[in-house]
């Protein structure tokens, strides 16, 4: 089968945990790269750290393991260097938003023809479960055990301060959604992202009171809803895409004047 | 063949074109930003030369990365803070292999310092600024010819070792204007080593220890050290080709004096006086030629715009102790070195007649390449 060849079976069992929501992202990616015919020639991918940045290794292509928090840097120099190459970045939330946040502002504001995959699982799971940037607030982690203190941030707000980005949301458990998300956005000239609420039973899961992975998944069903069609903002627990102006020409921002 | 003023900042901005560089990232700081702001200028006439002003020092170095991967020569220029916040990078770009060149026009620090005012205190972080061990390639030179003809070796050093070469100046170094024939100075280039990306491969290029297969080796220490040791002798084989150093002056005199950059200029007046060893590859060391030339001296002092880097470095390659001149806080003038030598006495007793100490030409490079 076609979707096998895009990953790299014989490293297989992976390193993640039994119930990790990573590997069906990495099914659902080769899945869609199968459709579009992206392969080892066409196309890159960049991983961040955590336990998303494993994926590089298991798939068939070049990739790039990055430095914390530094995938979209790397991501646009190679898009800007190479711009007939399907430049995919795929990260954790933390990775993403976090030690990467600042990276991700100003990528916003150049639109590279990028599509980052941010495997939100609310927690940083590969040191052991300590809060994230998405964390909602209260949850207790193990270094927030009275609750996490502050807010989390709103990825869909400082994607969207782009007028020319893609932004969807989405869960593991959601798999056609999911996965048409994830072509969109590869598709999508100018910058994309795909928010995919992921589940970490290992490191978060099991201490907030969840019994297993299938546990989470089925959470996911029940809370997350389907946002109106033509949803301009995506409230908190809805699924959906917002799109903005496909960039005219590639790499240019709409946004502020004369850039 | 066009004899013009050159900016010591803009000889290295065009040392890199002439090495084929077609990558800039880069991030305003002083003494660097020329290059920038020339970089930039250059990359709107010449579209095959990209050039981005990234959001910090961080997204700088990470992009040279990434470019460097893709399949261009690629650079940046900063100073000591800047050079702080791109350590991690250097340390990825040595565990992965990427080739790309890093220049610091040093200043003063610590923290922001003193941002207009030269300072040589980044040689230890050149070598060690990153965690990990790791063998830094780095060059530092003193003219504005050289500025040029340093930057065209360190991409080539870059090619060679597959790592990122550090090619240092300082904010007299860069600001620096002299009458060079840049078209005359013969260099050669090192055309690109590395496999760019998606070129039929399935290569992982990690900062993590993994095995060639890409299956972590986070818990192998023997894998760990085959990698490295392997790293460490391919470095030393390419430094070996750049034995860049000066020994001139006065050979007959009883002292030594140790320079570099920009304080071998200063120190220009003081020729008949001492001998000179002038490191040109700052790292590694210059061992075997620093004592061969060291045997000869009673005395050895190294005059430095930091409180003893590089005299700390001379000591442990001579198992010697040395005399020491600090340049500190940017006060790096002749003056100021002449009080440093009085301080230990070494300051010599000009004879009367004129002629001795008289600002020579600063014709600076006599670079006995091994």
């Amino acid at each position: 089968m076609a979707v096998k060849d895009k990953l790299k079976t014989d490293l297989f069992p992976t390193i993640w945990c039994p119930g990790c929501g990573i590997g069906l992202i990495m099914q659902q990616l080769a899945s869609v790269m199968d459709d579009l015919g992206l392969d080892k020639k066409n196309t890159v991918l960049i991983t961040g750290i955590g336990c998303t940045g494993r994926m590089g290794a298991y798939m068939n292509f070049e990739s790039v393991y990055t430095l914390h928090g530094r995938t979209l840097p790397v991501a646009e120099a190679i898009k800007t260097v190479r711009p007939e190459l399907n430049v995919i970045v795929v990260s954790g939330d933390g990775d993403m938003s976090s030690i990467g946040g600042n990276h991700l502002l100003h990528s916003i504001r150049r639109n590279p023809n990028i599509t980052v995959l941010c495997n939100n699982n609310e927690i940083y799971g590969l040191t052991g479960g300590q809060t994230g940037p998405t964390t909602p607030q209260g949850i207790a982690t193990i270094s927030s055990p009275s609750g996490s203190a502050f807010a989390p941030i709103n990825l869909q707000g400082v994607v969207n301060t782009s007028p020319n980005s893609y932004y969807a949301k989405t869960t593991v458990y959601h798999q056609g959604p999911m996965r048409k998300a994830i072509k969109e956005a590869i598709e999508w000239p100018g910058f994309a992202f795909v928010d995919i609420a992921s589940q970490c039973i290992e490191n978060n899961g099991r201490r907030i009171g969840f019994s297993s992975a299938n546990d989470m998944l089925q959470n996911y069903r029940t809370q997350y809803k389907a946002a109106p069609a033509g949803s301009t903002q995506l409230d908190s627990h809805q699924l959906g895409i917002v799109k903005g102006e496909p960039a005219t020409v590639v790499g240019k921002s709409t946004a502020g004047s004369g850039e | 063949m066009t004899k013009r003023l050159v900016q010591g900042n803009e000889a290295v901005l065009l040392g890199a074109v002439k090495a084929g560089a077609n990558y800039f990232a880069g991030y305003p700081i002083s003494p660097s930003s020329e290059i920038l702001a020339q970089a930039s200028v250059y990359a709107s006439k010449n579209p095959d030369f990209r050039f981005l002003q990234a959001e910090d020092e961080i997204a700088s170095v990470n992009a040279i990365l990434g470019a460097s991967l893709a399949g261009a020569k690629s650079f940046t220029a900063t100073s000591g803070p800047g050079f702080s916040l791109m350590q991690e990078a250097v340390g990825y770009g040595h565990k992965v292999g990427i080739p790309c060149v890093i220049v610091n026009v040093m200043r003063v620090g610590p923290g922001t310092g003193m941002p207009t005012m030269p300072g040589q205190g980044d040689l230890n972080q050149t070598r060690y600024g990153s965690s990990g061990d790791y063998t830094s390639i780095v060059f530092y030179p003193s003219t504005v010819a050289e500025c040029f003809e340093y930057a065209v070796a360190a991409f080539n050093a870059a090619e060679e070792s597959r790592s990122p070469v550090i090619l240092l100046s300082d904010a007299f170094l860069g600001h620096l204007n002299e009458v060079v024939d840049l078209d005359a100075i013969e260099v050669s280039v090192v055309p690109r080593t590395l496999e760019p990306l998606a070129s039929g491969s399935t290569r992982l290029f990690s900062g993590v220890a993994t095995y060639a297969d890409g299956e972590p080796a986070t818990a192998d220490s023997d894998e760990y050290i085959r990698q490295y040791e392997e790293s460490r002798l391919n470095r030393l084989d390419v430094a070996s080709r750049y034995n860049c150093f000066e020994y001139g002056w006065n050979k007959d005199s009883d002292t030594l004096v140790v320079a570099f950059g920009i304080t071998r200029r200063i120190a220009q007046p003081l020729s008949p006086h001492f001998a000179l060893f002038r490191p040109i590859r700052i790292w590694p060391t210059l061992d075997k030629e620093l004592i061969e030339v060291a045997e000869r001296y009673k005395k050895i002092v190294v005059i430095e715009g930091s409180d003893g880097q590089y005299a700390n470095v001379v000591e442990r390659m001579l198992f010697r102790r040395v005399e020491r001149v600090p340049l500190l806080g940017g006060r790096m003038s002749l003056e100021a070195i002449r009080e440093g030598l009085d301080r230990i006495g070494l300051l010599p007793i000009e004879p009367l007649e004129s002629g001795a100490g008289s600002p020579a030409q600063a014709d600076g490079s006599a670079s006995a390449v091994g």
